[in-house]
């Protein structure tokens, strides 16, 4: 098993190695804007520590933690999220700094911020998002993890436009206490690394019960393999034509170990909406306690009336966390509510038992984004629903809280390409080994090796 | 008429609903609060077994259906006391549904007992409004009656037994209740929100009955509206006209998971009104004399439980009613309310004198011995047989039979008034 951070512990490290570290970091953040806050203090950490980041919803104690929003800047935490407090509990990580996010980690491509990161790969394509930072960190430090999360499709997409892996486990696996929610029934907290060992590595430090979070319930993680490989005919019929083709010679390489199967189901490709419905429904909730007065953003019109000072204190949100808080609150409305929330809800319940069913049999594969790196300029004219629609592979693992992880498996055009693989819930560790196995025959290209000895 | 309520009142836990906050009492504002309760961005709540506990055994006093799994809902709404923006209360998943409280013969449906947070406390001095968020997270339980309220007289009768039964529960409902009002003398329903105290609340009914009452007489129409109580002019006053339900846009809170509640411990209820039907059949005693002497004390019970039996109901609910009188409550050892209650059952006249030397400890003086009307009656005879001047002097003079009873009292050791009503008798009959 590939592990660059057994590597580093191994490895005898310059005099000033973390001051250089944290410089060199710092330099290369002015063009891919990957952290939104660099640790200095990291310098002073203790000998051997390998670096991890978190992603700027999740909150680091002292440390300011944004979520990307303007509604939050200056918000300074005055606790530990969980998986942070057990990552710093470790002893051999130390905290670098938090990472670019999409405002709430509302977007697919990493643009819906003031300052959107760049992709590794090139600044001119989208870094993919939410976890814009995580995934361009990962890229451009050699020894380092990244806590990250997804809600639907958040660690996938961009760990695959960076080439990096992107482990995102089964939901209740990792305690959510002290992540700002996007939507508390789909976001779970991952790992982004440069090896499916590193992401294992940290994975089993964070995971395990909590008491702070009452749906962190999964103890006992699996690691049962299987030898089929599934690809959904209707989700394969929605990707472009070069995506698909470099998919299939991913294909023609697995075949030797694994039987793969083509196979249908309706369902998965209705995903996206019901996805879209919750999500919208709770963000839309979730948003609520930010009016300009408690923390992050001051609106000082104390002299208004409260729904005045509320309206115009949350003007501040971004368009897209405007476009959510609307239609969630509409979703929940009462005239609504059965006609989208609640048929929501069960069209979820049915795409669980469907996955649940086809999971049990063999993983299901895929290419992680239906089309190839869009440039910043493409992806920005992009509509919104064309935008929702990249979601199509990493929405139906997310909605339904299955673990699955993205890995990279070529390169078109210099960009890399990434497929994603899901398992059954509490089998994590069977996609772990899944991507461990391909790193056997494959290795990852990086166009910078931050911190490499 | 139709009333309806919604009682809200604190559960008596030592934390939070969902915090580990204390919920003792303190003055110094915010002192009791973390990012839970404060709704920090990434604090999640976790659930408090006791409020449930609580709940659960109020929801079974109710006579509810008790469900095996609750579950909450968000409330969402902007207000400056609610820090999340959203209320974290219960809808479909309540702890109970659909029983009762009876009152007199009649049974008041309850729609729903269920558990949700208190919002933080504004408190308002001057330009300023402050907000003390050590109230935040106090875990509430809310009964929904269905309108089956239809007089003054049953909404008291239904406050006091819901008042003696949450009493027994742990919970005082004297100290702040505060409920929301549904009045409805014709079609519309008019809604009195935030009425705090018991007092407030019969005060507020009656105003909106009389109003109600006043604009139909005059043909007036009744607005589908929110009212206020004014407790300093003690009336209502509109709040605001409603076309619709206010628009809270219900989820379920997907921060908490369905809770099995099969095996949360909970306390049984005490019906008071059928504790005394119960002990006082049979007897003379009347079913309300105990029903009024318990309703909301936990130590009167247990003593008529701990000594009826041992002596006669009337004699343990006499000598109960007198240290009660004298020392000003119950809260003394039972052996010392036992002799009171043994000096009752001898038919001894209990004197302040008496309840204070048992309650200091001291040997209790029986001033006055106790005789049968026949025997009294005799002895007067007898002292009239002897004294024939004394009937002479009697009809001149009704006061001469102060004389008589004076001296008989003292020579017989009776008490004088237990004296003086037989004296009056015979003299008057001669």
């Amino acid at each position: 098993m590939r592990s660059f951070v057994n590597e580093f512990l191994k490895l005898e490290k310059p005099k000033g190695y973390y001051e250089e570290l944290v410089s060199e970091i710092s330099m290369l953040n002015k063009e891919y804007h990957a952290f939104t806050n660099i640790n200095s203090k990291m310098i002073d950490c203790a000998e051997g520590s390998i670096p991890f980041s978190s992603k700027a919803n999740i909150c680091v104690k002292g440390f300011e933690t944004t979520a990307g929003s303007k509604m939050l800047k200056g918000y300074i935490p005055p606790f530990d999220a969980t998986a942070v407090e057990r990552m710093l509990g470790s002893g051999s990580f130390s905290f670098l700094g938090e990472t670019n996010m999409d405002e709430f980690g509302f977007g697919t491509f990493g643009l819906n911020t003031e300052t959107p990161a760049r992709n590794a790969f090139g600044r001119e394509y989208v870094a993919g998002g939410s976890s814009s930072g995580a995934a361009v960190a990962t890229a451009l430090l050699k020894y380092h993890v990244a806590l990250s999360e997804s809600t639907g499709g958040s660690i996938s997409t961009p760990a695959a436009l960076n080439g990096v892996v992107g482990f995102t486990p089964t939901y209740g696996t990792i305690s959510r206490y002290g992540l700002i929610d996007y939507a508390n029934s789909l976001d779970k907290i991952g790992v982004m690394a440069r090896s499916s060992g590193d992401a294992r590595i940290a994975f089993d430090i964070v995971r395990g019960k909590d008491r702070y979070d009452t749906t962190c319930s999964v103890e006992k993680i699996n690691g049962n393999k299987k030898t089929k490989l599934f690809v959904v005919k209707e989700l394969m019929e929605k990707t472009e034509k070069r995506v698909k083709a470099s998919f299939s010679s991913l294909l023609d390489k697995l075949s030797s170990d694994y039987e793969i199967r083509e196979i249908s189901s309706e369902i998965l490709s209705k995903s996206i909406a019901p996805y879209y419905i919750i999500a919208m429904a709770e963000a839309s909730t979730n948003l609520a306690k930010y009016d300009g007065y408690k923390y992050g953003l001051q609106y000082e019109g104390y002299n208004k009336r409260y729904n005045d000072f509320f309206t115009e204190a949350r003007s501040s949100f971004g368009d897209e966390a405007k476009r959510r808080i609307i239609l969630g609150t509409f979703i929940r409305s009462e005239s609504v509510k059965a006609k989208y929330y609640t048929k929501a809800l069960r069209i979820r319940a049915l795409i669980i038992k469907e996955m649940s069913r086809i999971l049990h049999e063999g993983f299901i594969i895929s290419p992680t984004i239906p089309i190839p790196t869009p440039k910043i300029s493409e992806a920005a004219s992009l509509t919104p629903l064309e935008n929702y629609a990249i979601d199509i592979f990493t929405i139906p693992p997310n909605i339904g809280g299955f673990p699955h992880i993205t890995f990279p498996y070529g390169y078109m055009d210099g960009m890399p390409l990434g497929a994603q693989v899901i398992t059954e819930q509490a089998n994590d560790y069977a996609v772990l080994d899944f991507v461990s196995d391909w790193e056997e025959e494959f290795e990852y290209r990086y166009k910078h090796d931050v911190g490499s000895l | 008429m139709k009333i309806g309520l919604e009682v809200h009142v604190a559960l008596p836990t030592k934390s939070k609903l969902f915090c580990s906050c204390s919920m003792a009492d303190t003055d110094e504002p915010n002192s009791q609060i973390c990012p839970i309760c404060l709704g920090f961005p990434g604090a999640k709540p976790m659930l408090n077994e006791a409020a449930v506990s609580s709940a659960l055994g109020i929801a079974a006093a109710l006579h509810c259906n008790i469900n095996k799994e609750i579950s909450f809902v968000r409330k969402v709404y902007f207000y400056p006391d609610l820090p999340k923006c959203y209320q974290i209360t219960q809808m479909e998943g309540a702890i109970g549904s659909r029983g009762y409280l009876e009152i007199e013969g009649k049974e008041v449906r309850i729609r729903r007992v269920q558990i949700e947070e208190d919002p933080a406390q504004i408190v308002r001095e001057g330009m300023l409004t402050l907000l003390d968020f050590n109230r935040s997270g106090t875990p509430l339980v809310e009964i929904v009656t269905e309108p089956d309220i239809t007089t003054e007289e049953e909404l008291r009768a239904f406050i006091a037994n819901l008042r003696s039964i949450l009493y027994y529960l742990g919970v005082d409902i004297n100290k702040e209740i505060k409920a929301d009002l549904n009045i409805s003398l014709a079609e519309v329903r008019v809604e009195v929100k935030n009425v705090t105290g018991i007092k407030s609340l019969i005060e507020a009914t009656r105003f909106e009955i009389e109003r109600q009452a006043e604009a139909i007489k005059n043909g007036e129409e009744i607005a589908r509206e929110t009212r206020g109580y004014n407790e300093k002019n003690k009336l209502t006053e509109s709040l605001r006209e409603k076309e619709t339900d206010e628009e809270y846009g219900y989820i379920y809170d997907p921060d908490l998971t369905t809770f099995e509640i099969n095996g949360i411990e909970h306390a049984k209820a005490v019906y008071i009104t059928e504790v005394s039907q119960r002990l006082t059949e049979g007897t003379d005693v009347d079913p309300k004399t105990i029903k009024e002497m318990t309703m909301l004390d936990r130590r009167a019970l247990g003593l008529i439980n701990k000594f009826n039996g041992k002596y006669k109901l009337r004699s343990v609910v006499h000598g109960m009613q007198r240290f009660q009188k004298y020392a000003g409550n119950l809260n003394a050892a039972d052996h010392k309310i036992e002799k009171s209650i043994a000096l009752a059952e001898k038919g001894v006249a209990i004197t302040k004198e008496m309840i204070q030397d048992i309650a200091e400890g001291k040997e209790v003086k029986v001033k006055y011995e106790k005789v049968g009307n026949a025997e009294l009656d005799d002895m007067i005879k007898k002292f009239l047989d002897k004294n024939p001047k004394v009937l002479e002097e009697y009809r001149r003079n009704k006061k001469t039979a102060n004389l008589v009873i004076g001296i008989i009292a003292k020579e017989s050791n009776l008490h004088p008034k237990d004296v003086a009503r037989r004296v009056n008798q015979v003299l008057s009959a001669y």
